[in-house]
């Protein structure tokens, strides 16, 4: 049952859709909303739900229960064909059997539009790609970048309401991810077309999109713009699996002025609460903190300190990463970016901290 | 993988092995493509008395008792029906087993039951029901029924395998760009699958063709080919028997040598021109 | 999604006219077969209903009993050669033969007399087994023999030479097929811990060819137990085995005796197809 009045400005609507495969549950409870024109990333670990919740967009699924609605109208029962909507697959899945120019016109034959007019827009879909010399070959015949753009080129000629992406660029080399993310992205811009891009890969997701969900276990665990998602992770499983996190777990004690104080195995730490209800004492709370927002030999006025002894250093270039460990076996990262000399070295204990602001409380799980 | 050491010694044994059984397998069928040349005189075994094309003549003109045209014409014509039919069903079982409807595992053997159950049974069995109809036997009817369950365990595997390699992806593509479910199957999954469909028609072809132990029981008055050649054998063994069935051979090699011709083709045509 | 819906009407009727197909020219005949093989009366309405009768006939000749064992003996004769050689083959076309070209070769000289008639092959095996016949003619020339051997044609030898070059591709194929699954690397990590070459084929080659050799002996098994054509084009009327029992009870127009002759050749088929599905399970060799 449709919850509110269909927003037509919405390219893409998804009300609590469901979906499982016998005992598993792929798809759970799972509501999105997709502007005009908006590049989301659907990002998570394999077999978080993110390819079947895109699978059902395009209507390859069919939900056990929810909604989809897309430019406001509503398609839960319809096919594919039905759908203003095209897809690029992750190894293209171009037809062996078509030369580039017919399988690029191929959606349009299927709108059922004049064989001249085909052509001349074939012929200008493959000069806008930069294909336009392979219209003859066939898809054995092209390299993994070519294929890409063909694939592309035959989704986009029938200019769908949203695209769908399925990993499209894990089939590539990696020199030529970067480039083609890149085009992807200008493209979408230019096109005015609502992408929904599903990747594993975090990279991919914080930097094409401009709305990102991070799902988990067949649930949306946070959703928003990158630099949001970035900087405030929701969930300890967000914060974890963003890279350069560090994540604590303690039991809650007494919030006073807009600050929770933690019990940990090292020690109690303070974090500011902002939009959250204060926790029940004694409950389970997780927060994190950027490895990159650690003091070291932090002065009196910081608020969170620990000692620790560090394991290993690991030099990546731009920033310099230490794993120290702590009382209980507890693991903590800290990034130094910027070429400054070395300052920790393996063996050595120091303390480090980090003040107030840096520390993010994650929701309670189930909130 | 194939490092040398002791393992010469093996290589060699079952190299022979394999090379001995190969020329014993075809020794055979070459004494009878050598012997259906024989001169007027030739026995059926050596010496071969002249070397003619008497036989094929004889072969070729009818006779009273051995006008071997009109079933080789009976065994061609069925052959044909039966490929098709066997097409048909086969690519509908194949693709009604992508859709997993319920109770397909029992369908499966069912089909492949075909497979197992020999000539012999099934002929009889069928010979039993159609007098118990009251039906007539007939090569192109009563036969042609048996023919197809012959061969339709063949083709129906045949057709599993070619769907199992089939990527749905494909297809789902074809769906995301607008077409329904019967335009997809004809525009791309058909073309795609067109190798395995022929393969399952030849396959279809040449088992009718062959086929004697059913055919027995089923065929009515008006026989086939094997059966004729049968009946000659019971009578007398004349080279004019290996005249046919180095024409049979011939035939079969003739179709494989087209079918590997037409892939070949088919392979270079997909591939496309170097760039 | 594909173009057929999961679980749709459309599956179930596309499926239909194949399982109704087989319905009725395989499955209703063999239940015939088993209903004639009961009947008390000779014609079509049966006087006395259902009897055993017919088995008891049957079952106390001696000669019948007789004549199954020997069927029996010369099955798990042909299966041990074919399996034997199938497998030597088979190893040799996928393990030993390096070059694709020669093993395509090779594997096509092995299959194509397969897509021509048996019959006419097993034809072919009077001239040449026969006196003045090939075979005779070659190791006279050779050497190994002064004069031609009788006993090649028309007898038990002269069957089992034809059957098994009829039925070793049978025994082979599946092997090949299993062969070919197995991946290089399972070898190689063998050898890296130190196992002989003899002691890899022991351990890991063979048990997990087992399934293929299981089912290629299940499909000579089935062949041989049956045939009927071979025994009498290579064996003249001197020999008899099930199948040519059946045809001679039918042609002597005994319905009812044809009927228990092949239900009993049916439980054999059966019994030995059960007994391999116990020692590998068919459909997870597929996948």
């Amino acid at each position: 049952m449709p919850e509110g009045p269909a927003i037509a400005q919405l390219d893409l609507e998804l009300r609590h859709i469901r979906k499982r495969y016998g005992d598993f549950v792929a798809v759970n409870d799972v509501s999105l909303q997709v502007g005009k024109g908006q590049f989301v990333c659907l990002l998570g670990p394999s077999g978080c739900g993110k390819t079947t919740t895109l699978r059902c967009v395009a209507g390859l699924e069919e939900p056990d229960g929810g909604d989809i609605l897309i430019g406001g109208k509503e398609v839960t029962g319809e096919p594919p064909w039905k759908r203003d909507i095209a897809m690029m697959f992750q190894d293209f899945a171009l037809f062996p059997h078509m030369t580039v120019a017919k399988q690029v016109g191929f959606g349009l034959e299927m709108l059922k539009k004049p064989k001249a007019q085909i052509a001349a827009r074939v012929a200008e879909v493959l000069k806008a790609f930069e294909i336009a010399h392979l219209a003859e070959r066939r898809p054995s015949q092209l390299s993994g970048g070519q294929k890409q753009r063909v694939a592309l080129a035959r989704a986009m000629i029938t200019e769908p309401r949203i695209l769908l992406l399925d990993e499209p660029i894990g089939a590539l080399d990696y020199s030529l991810r970067e480039t083609v993310m890149l085009e992807l992205k200008a493209l979408q811009k230019r096109s005015g077309i609502s992408f929904i891009w599903v990747t594993h890969d975090q990279n991919e997701a914080f930097s094409l999109g401009d709305h990102v969900v991070v799902m988990n276990h067949a649930k949306i665990e946070q959703q928003g713009a990158p630099d949001e998602v970035l900087s405030r992770p929701r969930t300890a499983f967000v914060a974890g699996f963003i890279q350069g996190n560090n994540v604590f777990e303690g039991k809650a004690a007494a919030a006073r002025d807009g600050v929770l104080e933690i019990a940990t195995v090292a020690g109690p730490f303070r974090v500011p609460l902002l939009d959250i209800t204060a926790p029940a004492p004694g409950s389970v709370v997780t927060f994190s903190v950027r490895a990159e927002r650690l003091i070291e030999n932090p002065d009196a006025a910081v608020a969170n300190r620990l000692t620790l002894n560090c394991v290993t250093v690991e030099y990546f270039g731009a920033f310099r990463r230490h794993v120290l460990e702590g009382p209980a076996g507890l693991i903590v990262k800290y990034d130094q970016f910027g070429a400054l000399p070395q300052s920790i070295r393996e063996g050595e204990t120091v303390t480090l901290g980090w003040a107030l602001d840096s520390g993010v409380l994650h929701r309670a799980p189930g909130v | 993988m194939h490092w040398k050491t002791r393992s010469r010694l093996t290589s060699w044994l079952l190299g022979i092995v394999t090379i001995g059984f190969l020329l014993f397998q075809w020794a055979p069928m070459f004494t009878m493509f050598t012997l259906s040349f024989a001169g007027e005189n030739g026995g059926t075994t050596f010496p071969m008395n002249g070397v003619s094309l008497h036989w094929y003549h004889k072969l070729w003109e009818a006779d009273l008792f051995d006008d071997f045209k009109p079933p080789m014409l009976r065994s061609f014509l069925l052959a044909l029906a039966c490929s098709a039919t066997t097409v048909v069903l086969s690519v509908c079982a194949a693709q009604a087993m992508r859709g997993r409807f319920r109770g397909n595992g029992l369908y499966f053997y069912l089909l492949l039951l075909g497979l197992m159950a020999p000539g012999i049974l099934v002929g009889f069995g069928f010979a039993i029901l159609t007098r118990l109809l009251g039906i007539e036997g007939a090569w192109n009817t009563t036969a042609y029924v048996v023919h197809v369950s012959w061969a339709l365990p063949f083709g129906f595997l045949t057709m599993l395998a070619v769907f199992n390699r089939f990527d749905p992806r494909l297809e789902e593509a074809a769906l995301t760009l607008g077409a329904n479910r019967v335009t997809a199957f004809r525009r791309i999954t058909w073309p795609i699958i067109l190798p395995g469909i022929i393969g399952t028609a030849l396959f279809g072809f040449s088992l009718s063709y062959d086929e004697y132990a059913r055919t027995l029981f089923t065929a009515g008055s008006d026989g086939t080919l094997p059966l004729a050649v049968m009946a000659t054998l019971d009578r007398q063994l004349t080279p004019e028997l290996y005249a046919i069935g180095t024409v049979t051979t011939a035939m079969s090699l003739t179709v494989i040598a087209l079918c590997v011709i037409g892939f070949w083709l088919r392979a270079r045509a997909l591939r496309g021109r170097p760039s | 999604m594909s173009t057929i819906r999961l679980r749709s009407p459309a599956a179930f009727w596309l499926a239909l006219p194949a399982g109704l197909w087989m319905l009725l020219a395989v499955v209703l005949p063999v239940l015939l077969i088993v209903w004639v093989s009961l009947w008390g009366g000779t014609t079509v309405s049966p006087n006395n209903p259902i009897t055993f009768d017919n088995y008891q006939r049957f079952l106390s000749n001696e000669n019948y009993l007789w004549l199954i064992g020997d069927t029996l003996l010369q099955t798990a004769m042909i299966m041990t050669i074919t399996g034997v050689m199938g497998y030597c083959i088979a190893y040799f076309l996928t393990v030993k033969v390096t070059s694709p070209g020669w093993r395509l070769a090779l594997f096509l000289a092995f299959v194509i007399p397969f897509w021509t008639s048996t019959l006419i092959r097993a034809i072919a095996f009077v001239p040449f087994l026969g006196v003045n016949g090939l075979l005779n003619q070659a190791l006279m020339g050779i050497g190994l023999i002064e004069r031609p051997i009788q006993a090649f044609l028309y007898s038990r030898l002269g069957i089992s030479m034809a059957q098994v070059s009829l039925y070793t591709l049978l025994a082979s194929g599946p092997v090949v097929y299993m062969l070919n699954s197995i991946p290089p690397a399972l070898r190689e990590a063998a050898m890296t811990l130190k196992a002989p070459p003899i002691i890899v084929f022991w351990r890991i080659v063979l048990p997990l060819t087992l399934p293929g050799i299981i089912i290629g002996q299940v499909l000579v098994f089935l062949n041989v137990l049956a045939d009927f054509i071979t025994v009498t084009t290579v064996g003249g009327n001197k020999l008899a085995f099930l199948g040519n029992l059946i045809l001679l009870f039918y042609e002597g127009s005994q319905i009812r005796m044809t009927a228990v002759v092949s239900v009993l050749l049916m439980l054999l088929m059966l019994a030995g197809v059960a007994i391999a599905l116990r020692i590998v399970d068919i459909r997870k060799v597929g996948s």
